[in-house]
């Protein structure tokens, strides 16, 4: 009954905006199934808020079609069932964080409880207080517990745990996991690497307006099985010339696709290493090597 | 839909009503000038007409103050770019203004009508009472949107200077701080073109129980297109900016 397009949380296709002379978006198609998350990347100004508010639906695109579970973006249909955090700036500090839940509660058909909300984002000693005066990870909580209030099918993370402290960062991955196991859908923009590789299973990256990477993550770092060997050499010694070490502030680091080798060849020639480590690249780096193979 | 309106009315007030820096000065000040201006004409048997001029000059001040500073507040803040992503008519924040707005236009000519009658010693039959609210109420849909087109053309830090530099001078030109007859000749001619001496004339009507004056209604009417014309304009240019 149900056809593959009503399913999909996200379908995007082709979305194309520009500014006067500027395209900020050049034609990006973005899937995205219930029970998935993608992280949304990319660099200062390369395109995420122009994609993310056409995918909310408040802003059109200029050309191409985005539809959420089927529903035209930004329809009374598609509002119904996504949450988004609201920005920090411009709050209504007059307001308790309890009477802005209750707002955003009254617009949806099946709210959660604000209580639940409050526990979720440790929100409890917060309830009651006005906003003004908040520090600006007690703010942040309030904006992610608004996310989550009208039991949502997809929601938007915009840079959710930017100003939080670990502890409260570590209580909203749970939140998400949970969300996401439970078959919620969800698109993440964040700086932190660690939080992206946390939560998402997959990642589209965005640069001057065009998707330049998509993908699972096992998939991505499938693409690039690197491992990075950190050493250190007694003083005045140096790495023979094969190993193509650089020296870094943690002494001297290699990458290679085959580590096994590359450890026998440095046992074999007697090189001096100490406190060895191996381990697969970063994310972060496995981007970029894919990026930079890309370009070449 | 009525859950959802009373939702952002709730909003709507509380965030307004916990900034007494605002509504206090604002729903108060006509009462206060009625006293020190109004209330010395009781004497001379033009004590019904101050009370409808400064009755008249709370609906304005409403109008200008609470949306034009509102709106201009509003347009800026991403608050209420994320109020868009919720489910729900856009129109109803706009409902919930207008409901506030009269809320508050209530509460500032109720506050001169109680000062005309402790300070000025007026009173008017019941008749001429409600004919005075019909007064008020036709200058509060201009009033709101000249209000509305300020708060949609200037920025928030803008909007209360401009607001005093248009509305000040408006309610003298109109006439509301001294009657018509003592301005200047030369003002005079200007006055009868100013929306404020257009509702004034329509108050001062309904204080004599005479008919609407068609000349000043139109007056009005053209105000009230040209703030309409000029919010829908400027609304449609902000649209753009945050939404095109």
């Amino acid at each position: 009954m149900a056809n593959k397009s009503t399913e999909q949380a996200i379908r995007a296709r082709g979305l194309v905006k520009t500014f006067g002379a500027v395209r900020a978006v050049a034609g990006v198609d973005l899937d995205l199934d219930a029970g998935q998350a993608v992280g949304l990347l990319g660099p200062n100004g390369a395109g995420k808020s122009t994609m993310l508010s056409m995918l909310m639906g408040l802003r059109p695109p200029n050309a191409g079609q985005v539809t959420i579970f089927g529903h035209a973006a930004g329809s009374p249909a598609a509002r119904a069932v996504i949450g988004a955090t609201p920005q920090s700036a411009g709050f209504p500090e007059q307001l308790t964080p309890r009477e802005l839940l209750a707002y955003a509660a009254a617009h949806h058909a099946t709210p959660r409880p604000s209580n639940d909300l409050a526990e979720a984002f440790g929100m409890g000693a917060l309830m009651d207080r006005r906003m003004a005066g908040f520090s600006g990870g007690e703010v942040r909580r309030v904006a992610l517990a608004l996310a989550f209030v009208g039991t949502p099918r997809l929601v938007f993370l915009d840079e959710p745990t930017t100003g939080l402290d670990s502890a409260a960062q570590e209580g909203f991955r749970t939140v998400a996991h949970e969300y996401v196991r439970q078959g919620g859908a969800m698109v993440l923009t964040s700086h932190h690497w660690d939080e992206i590789e946390a939560i998402c299973d997959r990642i589209t990256m965005i640069d001057k307006g065009e998707r330049v990477l998509d993908g699972g993550l096992d998939a991505i770092r499938a693409r690039t099985r690197v491992n990075r060997l950190s050493f250190a050499l007694p003083q005045g010694r140096t790495p023979p010339d094969w190993l193509r070490a650089t020296q870094g502030p943690d002494g001297w680091q290699a990458e290679t696709t085959d580590s096994d080798a590359l450890l026998r060849r440095m046992a074999a020639e007697n090189v001096p290493f100490q406190a060895l480590t191996i381990r697969p690249l970063d994310l972060k780096d496995v981007i970029a090597r894919i990026r930079k193979e890309a370009t070449q | 839909m009525i859950r959802i309106l009373k939702s952002e009315l709730g909003l709507t007030l509380r965030i307004l009503f916990r900034q007494p820096g605002f509504w206090v000065p604002t729903v108060l000040f006509p009462a206060m000038l009625y006293s020190f201006f109004g209330a010395s004409m009781a004497s001379g048997g033009q004590g019904a007409y101050a009370m409808a001029s400064f009755a008249v000059y709370a609906v304005v001040g409403v109008g200008f103050y609470q949306f034009g500073v509102t709106v201009a507040q509003d347009r800026e803040n991403p608050f209420t770019v994320w109020q868009r992503t919720l489910p729900g008519n856009a129109a109803m924040p706009w409902v919930a203004r207008v409901v506030a707005s009269l809320i508050f236009v209530m509460v500032a000519v109720g506050l001169v009508l109680i000062a005309a009658w402790l300070i000025g010693g007026v009173t008017v039959s019941a008749p001429a009472y409600t004919r005075l609210a019909g007064a008020c109420a036709m200058a509060a849909v201009p009033a709101t949107l000249m209000g509305t087109a300020l708060g949609s053309v200037a920025s928030s830090r803008a909007a209360v200077p401009l607001a005093n530099l248009i509305f000040l001078p408006l309610s003298y030109l109109g006439g509301l701080w001294v009657p018509p007859i003592a301005l200047p000749s030369g003002i005079n001619a200007l006055s009868v073109w100013t929306p404020t001496r257009a509702m004034g004339e329509i108050a001062w009507a309904a204080m004599d129980g005479r008919a609407i004056p068609t000349r000043f209604l139109a007056v009005v009417l053209g105000w009230a297109l040209l703030s309409g014309a000029i919010t829908w304009l400027a609304q449609r240019r902000n649209a753009r900016a945050l939404f095109g």
